[in-house]
Parts: structure tokens; sequence; C-alpha cells
């Protein structure tokens, strides 16, 4: 009987909770285990599967220091993986963009790698979290990873459309055709489907209020892109320029003339260039905000962060940052002095350097790396 | 305890197949368009089930006829997503169906009410919407196609040809909500690939 039928036939139910909390779950591209899921959506309100969440981190990430194959990138996707998996919301408590950058970093000189279709996927990843990856595309180019996978050129081209550098994206595409990028099909069929959508490309400061009646549908593509979107714009309209010097220059109109927004949201955030915010309700996209899976930076204000005392047994709230603090207060287990390699900082992060290091690898994803490896 | 009683209404066998068989329609129509086989533009928005829900512009939604229903003879229907390059099976929906054998044979009717089975339908179909939550993405062209288990003893109709059952191998699977019309049951699983990092 085969798996289908076998189930199908059987009393096993499958849980409901990726439905009841559907609002707090990033969709990815690669799919989800729904029983992962409804484990991890479980654990935000049982402290018992908390823990063993936490327990399952540390092991992933021991298992990166103690691998002593001939593959040692595959810990890493062991322990992306289950990040992703664990930590529906995604976020910047996830410490997900964290084992991005350590992992990319950990390769990228590595010839080992160079073609590998998933440490790509790794640097594409990372690319979609943060608020400008054209710097990570700029250094993939220069140190030549990635480059005879089409999804190099694709993601690459669309984030350039993304920006309205229509020409740049048309280039890329080209190239990856001309370099004849694996699989070349799927290339053809995004160049052509490019090709479309700049055909119905809208002036450059036309806005359209679309109001969707059809039920919007969304891709995992397009919700990553649209995240990044929405960062961009909210990085801007708090007003605070962190956006690199000649950026600003070029790309502050392209992000309202994003013909790329998301669907899900359907309207496009008004700018609300330097004026109050209060003085404007925002577009959906800033009202929803609480019900995004990244949450909105905080501005000037800083909450001073006390220690709570945990509490056994304590009804945990539902926020993910309540789970954070747990970790905080668990008394940290002592390391032997052979175990400190960089792969173990990410188990000694507690929830406020998470989310520190986070938005400073959004801004600057390539920080951490040596001067001499920068493109340019 | 205090009951409540629920208005029935009488549930016949064609009526029971009319309602799986229009189900079928938009269901399948409900993936097309959540899934991206086909493009926005070839849906329009209709009201059913006390939903907004999505028919291609093309009349002919009947995607299993009634008459196999009526029979008691369709086991099973099941929607399978296929790349459009490669062939291989990327989705599976799968659609079982229990028949009341004493409905087929002696003819009797039964009691639901419509208004609950609607409720149920209705279930289903949000469900469906809000697959995207776990399923992966398919960012490649694909195409659609049924798949229909039957009684051995049902002659294979001329617009319907014999197939392997496009099976995926080691799939993930979620069993979704089901509705019954106290004649026919329906029972309703998703099944997609696990996908690898390694993979185009």
């Amino acid at each position: 009987m085969d798996p289908e039928t076998e189930f199908l036939s059987s009393k096993r139910q499958t849980g409901n909770e990726w439905e009841l909390f559907k609002e707090n779950v990033r969709p990815l591209k690669r799919g989800r285990n729904v029983d992962l899921l409804n484990h991890a959506l479980k654990a935000r309100t049982n402290d018992q599967l908390k823990k063993s969440l936490l327990e399952n981190r540390r092991r992933l990430i021991e298992a990166i220091d103690e691998y002593q194959g001939d593959d040692p990138l595959q810990p890493w996707l062991d322990c992306i993986k289950w990040v992703q998996e664990a930590f529906p919301p995604g976020g910047d408590f996830s410490g997900l963009v964290l084992i991005y950058e350590q992992c990319v970093r950990a390769f990228w000189h590595s010839d080992h790698y160079k073609d590998d279709l998933r440490y790509l996927k790794v640097w594409l990843e990372y690319a979609e979290h943060c608020s400008d990856a054209e710097v990570i595309y700029c250094f993939l180019d220069a140190n030549d990873i990635g480059k005879t996978h089409s999804a190099y050129y694709i993601a690459y081209a669309l984030h350039m459309e993304s920006k309205s550098k229509m020409k740049a994206a048309n280039d890329i595409l080209n190239l990856g055709i001309s370099s004849n990028a694996q699989p070349i099909e799927k290339l053809r069929d995004a160049y052509k489907k490019f090709l479309a959508r700049s055909m119905r490309r809208p002036n450059a400061t036309e806005e359209e209020l679309k109001e969707d009646d059809l039920p919007v549908r969304s891709f995992g593509t397009v919700l990553a892109r649209g995240e990044s979107q929405r960062q961009a714009i909210k990085t801007f309209e708090l007003g605070r320029n962190k956006l690199k010097q000649d950026q600003v220059h070029r790309t502050p109109l392209s992000i309202y003339n994003d013909t790329n927004m998301d669907v899900t949201r359907g309207h496009h955030s008004k700018p609300n260039t330097g004026s109050n915010s209060w003085h404007t309700l925002g577009g959906r996209a800033e009202r929803n905000k609480e019900n995004d899976a990244m949450p909105a930076k905080w501005t000037s204000h800083k909450i001073p962060q006390r220690p709570v005392p945990r509490i056994v047994g304590a009804v945990a709230s539902a926020q993910i940052e309540v789970f954070v603090d747990e970790e905080c207060e668990e008394k940290p287990k002592v390391h032997d002095e052979k175990d400190r390699t960089s792969s173990l900082q990410l188990r000694e992060l507690d929830g406020r350097n998470i989310k520190k290091e986070t938005e400073l690898l959004r801004e600057n994803p390539l920080r951490n790396f040596p001067s001499n490896s920068l493109p340019r | 305890m205090a009951s409540r009683t629920v208005a029935k209404d009488i549930i016949t066998l064609r009526g029971s197949a009319a309602i799986v068989s229009e189900f079928f329609g938009y269901a399948a129509n409900s993936i097309l368009y959540n899934r991206g086989v086909y493009p926005e533009e070839s849906f329009a928005k209709v009201k059913k089930y006390g939903l907004p829900m999505l028919l291609t512009q093309d009349e002919e939604n009947e995607i299993v006829g009634k008459e196999w229903l009526e029979a008691g003879k369709l086991q099973r229907v099941v929607m399978v997503i296929m790349s459009k390059a490669t062939k291989e099976v990327l989705e599976r929906w799968n659609f079982s169906i229990e028949t009341d054998s004493d409905v087929v044979e002696k003819g009797v009717s039964r009691e639901k009410s419509d208004r609950e089975i609607m409720r149920e339908i209705q279930a289903i179909m949000r469900q469906i919407a809000s697959s995207i939550t776990y399923l992966p993405c398919l960012d490649e062209p694909c195409v659609f196609d049924v798949l229909a288990y039957t009684d051995t003893d049902v002659p294979v109709p001329f617009t319907w040809i014999e197939s392997d059952p496009k099976l995926i191998a080691n799939p993930q699977m979620v069993k979704l909500h089901s509705f019954d019309t106290k004649i026919h049951k329906v029972d309703t699983l998703v099944s997609y690939k696990n996908d690898e990092w390694d993979e185009q």
C-alpha cells in the first residue's frame, strides 16, 4: 500500500496548529514539515517542548563542531533547516540570520563549495533577509560562487528588478543564459516572465493602490522579497537613514515604485517622508505590522531589560520574546576551553544579542568578512 | 441536557453525487489558483460555500462525472501537480470517497442539514487556501492532472486513459478536514515532496 493510501485509511490525524496559528508562520520556499511545525507552534505555550527545542538546538550546533566527514556543510544545513522549522515566524530572535552568516562565512573561500547549490542557497536565503542584498550578489560575483546555477541569476535579477533597475536585471538574466547556467529552462522561463512584467510596468511615479478583490495568494519567494522591501520601507519611514550613501540617491523613490510589492499586502505603504508618522494611518502593511513575521524596529526607545526570575510552570505568553528570555535565564553549561570555536557563539548568545546582531547583519551583511574578500 | 434540533434536509443519492461532484470542481479550481498553476487572469470570482471562490473561465468545471458517484464506484480522486519540464510529481491532492452501499443498492435516502455539509466543505476550502503555510513554493511552470480511482468493474470512458498512480517517493503528508453527506464521505489529504537543498 502506498504511504498516502495507508495514511488516508488510518485513523491518524494531522494536528491543526498549522491552521490555527498560520499568521505566525513564515512560509518557506522549500516547504515545511507539518509535524515539526505543529510541534514548534505547540512549544510556544509549552515549557517542556520549549526545553526540548533548546536542547535540539544545542545538539545541532555541537554537531557542526564535531563533524569529521568530508562534507562539513551538511551539519550547517541540518541546523539551518531545524531553526527554520522550530521558529515558524522566523524573526530577529530566531538566530536564523546569524546562522546563515556564520555558515556562509565558514566556507566562502572554499573551492569545494563554490559550485555547490546548497551553499548557494544559504547565500540566497541570507540575501532575502537583508535590507539591501546587492552587496551580497556582488560578493558572489567577485568570488565566483554559484555562477553555474540559474538560481543565482534569477535571484540577482529579481533583486535588481525590485529596485527598478530593469536594464541591470535584463543583463544579468542574459548573462546567465549565455553562461549556460543550469537548469537552463528555468532561467529562460524566468527571463520570459521578467520580460512580460517589464512590459506591464507602469511609469516611474505611478502608484497603484490595488484593492485586490480576489483572495490573495502568495508564495514563498514573493513573501520573502516583500519582507525585505517592508524592512527597507520601515527603515526609511522611521527616519533613520541607514542606507548606504550612494543608495540614498538612487533608491529612495524606487522603493515606493516597486511593482513587485508582495500581493499579500495589496497596498503600497504611503511614504511618510520625514513627517511625523502619527499623522497618517499608514498603509495596510504598516497597520498590519504586528502580524508580520519580522518585528518592526524599535526606534529611539530603549526598553530597559530587567532579568525576569524564571517561574517554573508559569503561564507563558504567546510572544517569542518570552521564549528567549528563558534562555537568558538558564545557567550556561560549563564549556571546555577547547570548545571556543566561532560556531559556539551561536550557543552562547542570549535573546538581546541575537536581535542586535541580526539587525547589524541585516544592514551590513558582510560586516564580519575580512576586507580583502570584499568586492572592489 | 438540552438537545438541539437541527433542521435536516433529505439527501438522495443523486443529490449527494451532485454535491460531491460540484465540490471536486471547486476544489480543483481552488488548487489551480492557490498553487499558481494557472495565471490569476484565468479565474473569475464567484460566491460559493459562503466564501469567495474562483473558477476558470471555461464552463467545463466538472472534474469527475456524477455517474460514478451515483453508482458508488468512485473510490478516490487525486489531483496531481507536476513539473511541466520534467513531469516530476510535486504535489498530490487526495480525495478518498466512502459511499454508503445501502443507499446505492436500496435507493434509500438520508438526512443531514445542508448548511452543515456546506460548513464542512467550507472548512476544507479554507484549509486548501491556507496550505501555503507549509507547501513548497512551486516556482516553475506546472501541469495539472486528475486521476480517478474506481472499482475494477468500471469501464474506462473514452475521455479517460489508464494511468499509473504518479506517486511521490517519500512524501510529506497532511490530512485535512473531511465532509460527509451521509451518503458519500470525502477525506482529504495533500502530499508533497520533501525539498532537499541540493535540488534545482
